[in-house]
């Protein structure tokens, strides 16, 4: 048997510890961890793209199986921690022990890979808890009061979330007396078995929930993006919520598939609650940092539109499936990206000038004069998020919606719309204040390893929207990620 | 043999006390304590259900072994936090409200 498609995941695993080795390179001030984690994560992309669509793959007796939805969901994190990595490069210079941060962020990517390829609950469980335990003290990397805070606030809510979501897989294995995942499925398709199915339904929704940050289930969400770095809120916002979704589809759509009927109402609520109360939170913020947190409050709930289409109609579940998993993606390149740019401007540009004020709307202010480029992706991304076509934000969610209608949930994807409209007023905000405003500040050096990541996320936004083979592969996933729950 | 009922009951409880003590507690480790309570309470059920086969029982020390690993976290989590504001009280944090 060949291990050659777990090499990956091998390399990212092998890599947070070498990382380490950090502290004895003289001189090096994070340099070579960082340079260690960017080959490492770079040579994973390849394989991972490499390999491209795999038929699913069972390893170690069927708990873990890479699949095409493995693969897309490896490379969605994959890049997410790339960007991270080369914008920390710059980061973690004048940090005390920034090789900590590279080996806790590989950790957490690795946790996530797990997540991905996993087709057990245990395994999924692992690799859960290993992306959550290693993300919790990122947020307090910089050791200051507010990021401590935050770190705290994220330890406590996310134990609870995982404990909750334990809690509720304990159901399920009880109902169905296994703990792979399609033969749930299977055991429940032939005999239902309410209400102790039920009673673990709304455990692992709830503990998915947390994570997912769905309304009312949020509020650490805004407060640990708030307070943590720039870099590590890209890091949690863009991956590490995904990896909530991957798992809340293995579980949710392949194990309990049998039981969508009742979780239709309860995640149609989530769904439109999340969207709302993301979008209209976010049109009153004055901070950046806060915005972005919100509107990817708000994009989560765009993503679980695909969950309300999937437990309305199966006929339809694919394209749906398939619309969540491009906005995972798109989300992923754009919030990533944003999150970054604004570190630039926190970091780089305000700083400077304005301590203690970094993420005030009003200071983006004639951005476009002050940092030119940054200005210009800033301006993309935010459009993208907005859903501005032909930028892949707005392709992503059309998908989306275009299943709800199909679904004759005609009434979810008016919502979504006008949410989506909303939305446009706040992101156009930005680039209004960064093009029609006067600058406040002084025209300043943008680094490059700051701008690098976001121009990749940029170009990426902008050219993946209008390349076939992304919805290919987003549907191919979807594909077989039903068929392992044993829809048709 | 003992019913699973009881298991089952036995479990709820502890879990509702985890779950009371998380939402009211100020002191740090105590909301860690409940963290822990929490998370042996779906060891118990995990324990508990597993009559025809073993997987339960394999889940659940897979469970001990990360809840031990959350606890390290936690630890040093709220040392840092000591050390830096001189109490564990959770109450005392007000910088980040929205």
């Amino acid at each position: 048997m060949s291990y050659g498609l777990l090499l990956p995941e091998l390399i990212i695993a092998a890599s947070a510890l070498i990382v380490l080795l950090d502290v004895f390179v003289k001189n090096s001030r994070g340099r070579f961890a960082g340079y260690v984690s960017i080959i490492a994560i770079l040579v994973s992309l390849i394989l991972v793209l490499k390999d491209g669509l795999v038929d699913p793959t069972p390893y170690f007796n069927d708990t873990i199986v890479v699949d095409s939805v493995s693969q897309i969901f490896n490379m969605i994190f994959l890049v997410v921690a790339l960007l991270v990595v080369i914008a920390g490069v710059a980061y973690t210079e004048d940090k005390f022990h920034p090789e900590v941060f590279y080996s806790l962020l590989l950790f957490a990517t690795l946790g996530m890979m797990i997540v991905a390829i996993s087709n057990d609950l245990i395994p999924l469980f692992v690799g859960f808890e290993l992306a959550s335990l290693a993300t919790y003290p990122m947020a307090a990397f910089e050791r200051e009061r507010r990021g401590i805070e935050a770190s705290i606030k994220y330890f406590v809510i996310g134990g609870l979330s995982s404990a909750i979501l334990l809690f509720g897989l304990s159901y399920i294995y009880g109902v169905t007396g296994t703990t792979n995942i399609p033969q749930i499925a299977e055991t429940l398709s032939a005999n239902i078995m309410k209400p102790a199915s039920l009673l673990g339904l709304i455990f692992v929704v709830a503990g998915f929930g947390f994570k997912m940050a769905l309304v009312p289930f949020h509020m650490w969400a805004i407060d640990v993006y708030d307070g943590a770095p720039h870099l590590i809120s890209a890091l949690l916002s863009s991956a590490s919520k995904k990896m909530a979704f991957i798992a809340g589809f293995k579980v949710l759509i392949v194990g309990l598939i049998a039981l969508r009927f009742d979780w239709y109402i309860g995640i149609a609520l989530l769904a439109v609650i999340t969207m709302t109360v993301g979008n209209v939170v976010a049109a009153i913020q004055q901070s950046v940092k806060r915005m972005l947190a919100y509107s990817s409050v708000a994009h989560a709930g765009y993503i679980a539109i695909a969950f309300v289409v999937i437990s309305k109609s199966l006929e339809h579940a694919e394209i749906a499936l398939a619309g969540g998993i491009l906005h995972i993606f798109s989300h992923a390149l754009m919030n990533g990206g944003a999150f970054i740019l604004a570190s630039i401007v926190a970091a780089g540009v305000i700083a400077r000038a304005k301590p203690g004020e970094e993420d005030n709307l009003e200071n983006y202010a004639g951005l476009g004069k002050v940092a030119p480029v940054s200005a210009l992706l800033m301006a993309i991304l935010m459009l993208s998020l907005g859903g501005v076509p032909p930028l892949f934000g707005f392709f992503s969610k059309a998908v989306i919606f275009l299943s709800a209608i199909k679904a004759d949930l005609l009434w979810l994807a008016i919502i979504g719309v006008l949410n989506s409209a909303l939305s446009l007023y706040y992101y156009a905000r930005v680039v209004m204040y960064m093009y029609w405003k006067d600058p406040v500040l002084e025209r300043v050096n943008e680094p490059l390893l700051y701008v690098l990541p976001v121009a990749i996320a940029t170009v990426g936004v902008l050219l993946l929207g209008l390349y076939p083979p992304t919805y290919r592969w987003a549907f191919e996933a979807a594909h077989t990620l039903l068929q392992m729950g044993g829809v048709p | 043999m003992v019913p699973l009922e009881w298991f089952l009951i036995l479990s709820a409880i502890l879990f509702s006390i985890g779950a009371y003590g998380i939402m009211i507690e100020r002191n740090g480790l105590k909301v860690l304590m409940c963290l822990e309570i929490l998370l042996n309470s779906a060891n118990i059920n995990l324990a508990a259900f597993s009559r025809e086969n073993l997987m339960g029982q394999e889940f659940a020390l897979f469970s001990i072994a990360i809840a031990a690993a959350e606890v390290a976290v936690g630890l040093a989590l709220l040392i840092m936090l000591f050390r830096y504001m001189d109490t564990i009280d959770l109450e005392k944090f007000d910088l980040l409200r929205w």
